[in-house]
């Protein structure tokens, strides 16, 4: 694996100093047509001093931004179980030093991505839609591949790399924009020779060329290691489940799902494990991610193997040439991976309605919203703004409290009496015991302090502890 | 999501697998489009599109609660046409008190009795 790192920065190195060229070009261009022929060194610094400033931004605040801007949430363990156990499984099957933090994205479109600038703070973002679209196999094959961007450090590389392109197209606007009014055309009213002498001109020309043309070139070097790696992704990502064609159904749902992704945009788009805004079956030299054909076909060609050499091979099937995803260090690597049965799915395949409700649900409780199961079989869910303390039920008309910790405080408050001391010996003199209506989501307040007490429809226990007060409450 | 015409948040009633949003204060009731999917299956497009333009109407426009933009008036109902919001984004469809109350007697949200049949359970004892 640490060759494969290696071997990757190595290729990383050479193409993101390519770009880097074409950042200092850039700026020596335009210093040298802005402020004169021997300004160029200091457009250099500049262009520099611009990419320095937005890579700092984006290496400390980068993945919050990106998070923020996709709307994902963060999930604890209680909330989503599964995804958990899955990702904990994929960091010890990949040796991740910590557990990426896994966020949520409120989208019916199946999609995922993987951020952060280490491995040691590194985040996992999965849509709802992909939560409720895809079986355990699926969802193992999704996380594997994240985890392996990860791992190779794609992500910072692609933030780095994001960040160069972006500092390119920045000056390249700029100075575009700006020559429009400023250029030789400002300089008519100075004295003396120096206004558009011809060699200046020769130089304005050259700038506004480069201009037009660095951001393009900055673009097709991006992209053309972004479809390597995500390549390079598949085939660890195969290694990690050993059975490759997990993903491959899981890329054949998400390519071929036809919700489109709303939250988001040309900069976060190539994060995702398919990319959300490319057109399907196009791939040329200005798409982030390969074809998500090829990339199917290869998984799925993986016969005797799960090893990179196994994938070479079927990369070599499908694409013809010799296969040069895989740096040759991790093919030399004969240890064989054996592909693992199709995992055994403990429950009857559920009713896509149930898996939609399930996973709304689950939304709704990492957005505070108290569950209720009135006795008629009506399920009622308050959001957390929810005014009133009681609801009546429309179906059969019974009173509801509704189990909300802001109404208690409220409630405190207005009455003008301090919320009584909580002691541990009130605890052993009346156990608070919770009657389990249904098997989906309720809510309860702790009878100690008020909290909102939210159980899962995963939850198996016989009691729990209050996350506010320590309380233990029984559940039957 | 709060309720278009009072702001407030509006409380979440599921039954049979299906969610509407209900708003306590104006009793007004919001289908979202996905719920629409799930009650109607596939003749959801077909029911919604078949819905008429109320044309120039004095009620007030309200906002989509999804988008907050300003949604359209339609007809629905099969044997007597009821006035409600629709979004133009297709987020959802909108149904007043009265509305709502039209829509559960007359038994017809569209040519699908689905929607009516499910508003009806859902509030068997709230109806005056």
């Amino acid at each position: 694996m640490w060759e494969l790192i290696a071997a990757n920065k190595r290729k990383s190195l050479i193409i993101f100093i390519a770009m880097g060229i074409c950042l200092l070009t850039l700026g020596y261009c335009v210093g040298m047509a802005w402020l004169g022929p021997d300004a160029g060194f200091f457009g250099v610094l500049i262009a520099f001093g611009v990419w320095v400033v937005l890579s700092l931004i984006s290496y400390f605040a980068g993945d919050s931004i990106l998070l923020y801007t996709s709307n994902a949430q963060a999930v604890t363990h209680d909330i989503h179980p599964q995804l958990f156990n899955i990702v904990e499984e994929m960091k010890i099957a990949a040796s991740l030093p910590v557990m990426p933090r896994i966020y949520i994205i409120d989208d019916p479109s199946p999609n995922a991505f993987a951020t952060g600038r280490d491995p040691q703070h590194s985040s996992i973002a999965v849509t709802s839609g992909l939560l409720s679209g895809l079986n355990r196999d699926e969802l193992q094959g999704v996380v594997a591949h994240e985890m392996s961007h990860i791992l190779n450090r794609d992500i910072s590389y692609l933030t780095f790399a994001g960040v160069m392109l972006g500092s390119i197209a920045m000056i390249s606007q700029i100075f575009l924009r700006g020559s429009r009014f400023g250029g030789c055309s400002s300089r008519r009213y100075r004295s003396g020779g120096s206004g558009c002498g011809q060699a200046q001109l020769i130089i304005f020309i050259i700038a506004i060329v480069f201009a037009i043309l660095a951001p393009i070139l900055a673009r097709i070097f991006y992209f053309a290691l972004s479809r390597k790696r995500e390549y390079l992704a598949d085939a660890s990502g195969a290694r990690l489940t050993r059975y490759p064609s997990g993903l491959a159904s899981a890329l054949e749902k998400i390519g071929f799902s036809n919700i489109k992704l709303s939250s988001t945009n040309n900069i976060t788009a190539p994060m995702y494990i398919v990319n959300p805004l490319q057109a399907d079956g196009y791939s040329g030299i200005f798409s982030t991610h390969p074809p998500i054909q090829d990339r199917i076909k290869i998984l799925r060609g993986m016969a005797g193997g799960a090893s990179y050499l196994d994938y070479s091979k079927a990369f070599s099937a499908v694409k013809g040439g010799s296969g040069g995803i895989i740096p040759s260090a991790a093919l030399s690597d004969s240890a064989s991976v054996p592909i693992r049965d199709a995992g055994v799915e403990k429950e009857a395949p559920k009713d896509p309605k149930d898996k939609t409700r399930e996973t709304i649900d689950l939304l709704r409780a990492v957005n505070n919203y108290a569950f209720l199961t009135c006795a008629c079989g009506l399920k009622i869910k308050f959001p957390k703004n929810f005014a009133q303390n009681e609801f009546i039920c429309p179906r059969c008309g019974r009173k509801h409290e509704v189990p909300s910790s802001n109404n208690v405080l409220a409630a405190a408050v207005a009455s003008a009496i301090p919320a009584k001391p909580v002691t541990a010996t009130a605890y052993g003199v009346s156990p608070q015991v919770y009657a389990r209506k249904n098997v989906g989501w309720e809510s309860f307040n702790c009878s100690g302090c008020g909290a909102l007490l939210q159980l899962s429809p995963a939850f198996i226990g016989t009691s729990l502890a209050c996350h506010s007060c320590g309380k233990e409450i029984k559940i039957r | 999501m709060d309720c278009p015409v009072c702001k407030k948040g509006m409380v979440v009633l599921e039954l049979n697998k299906v969610e509407i949003d209900h708003c306590v204060h104006c009793r007004g009731i919001w289908l979202d489009s996905g719920e629409l999917q799930l009650l109607l299956g596939h003749k959801k497009d077909e029911t919604i599109e078949a819905f008429a333009s109320a044309g120039r109407v004095k009620e007030k426009p309200r906002k989509c609660p999804m988008c907050l933009k300003k949604m359209d008036k339609v007809l629905c109902g099969h044997p007597v046409a009821v006035m409600i919001d629709k979004c133009r984004k297709n987020h959802g469809l909108w149904f007043d008190k009265d509305e709502l109350g039209k829509i559960i007697e007359e038994e017809g949200a569209g040519k699908s009795g689905e929607i009516s049949v499910l508003l009806k359970d859902i509030f068997r004892e709230s109806r005056e």
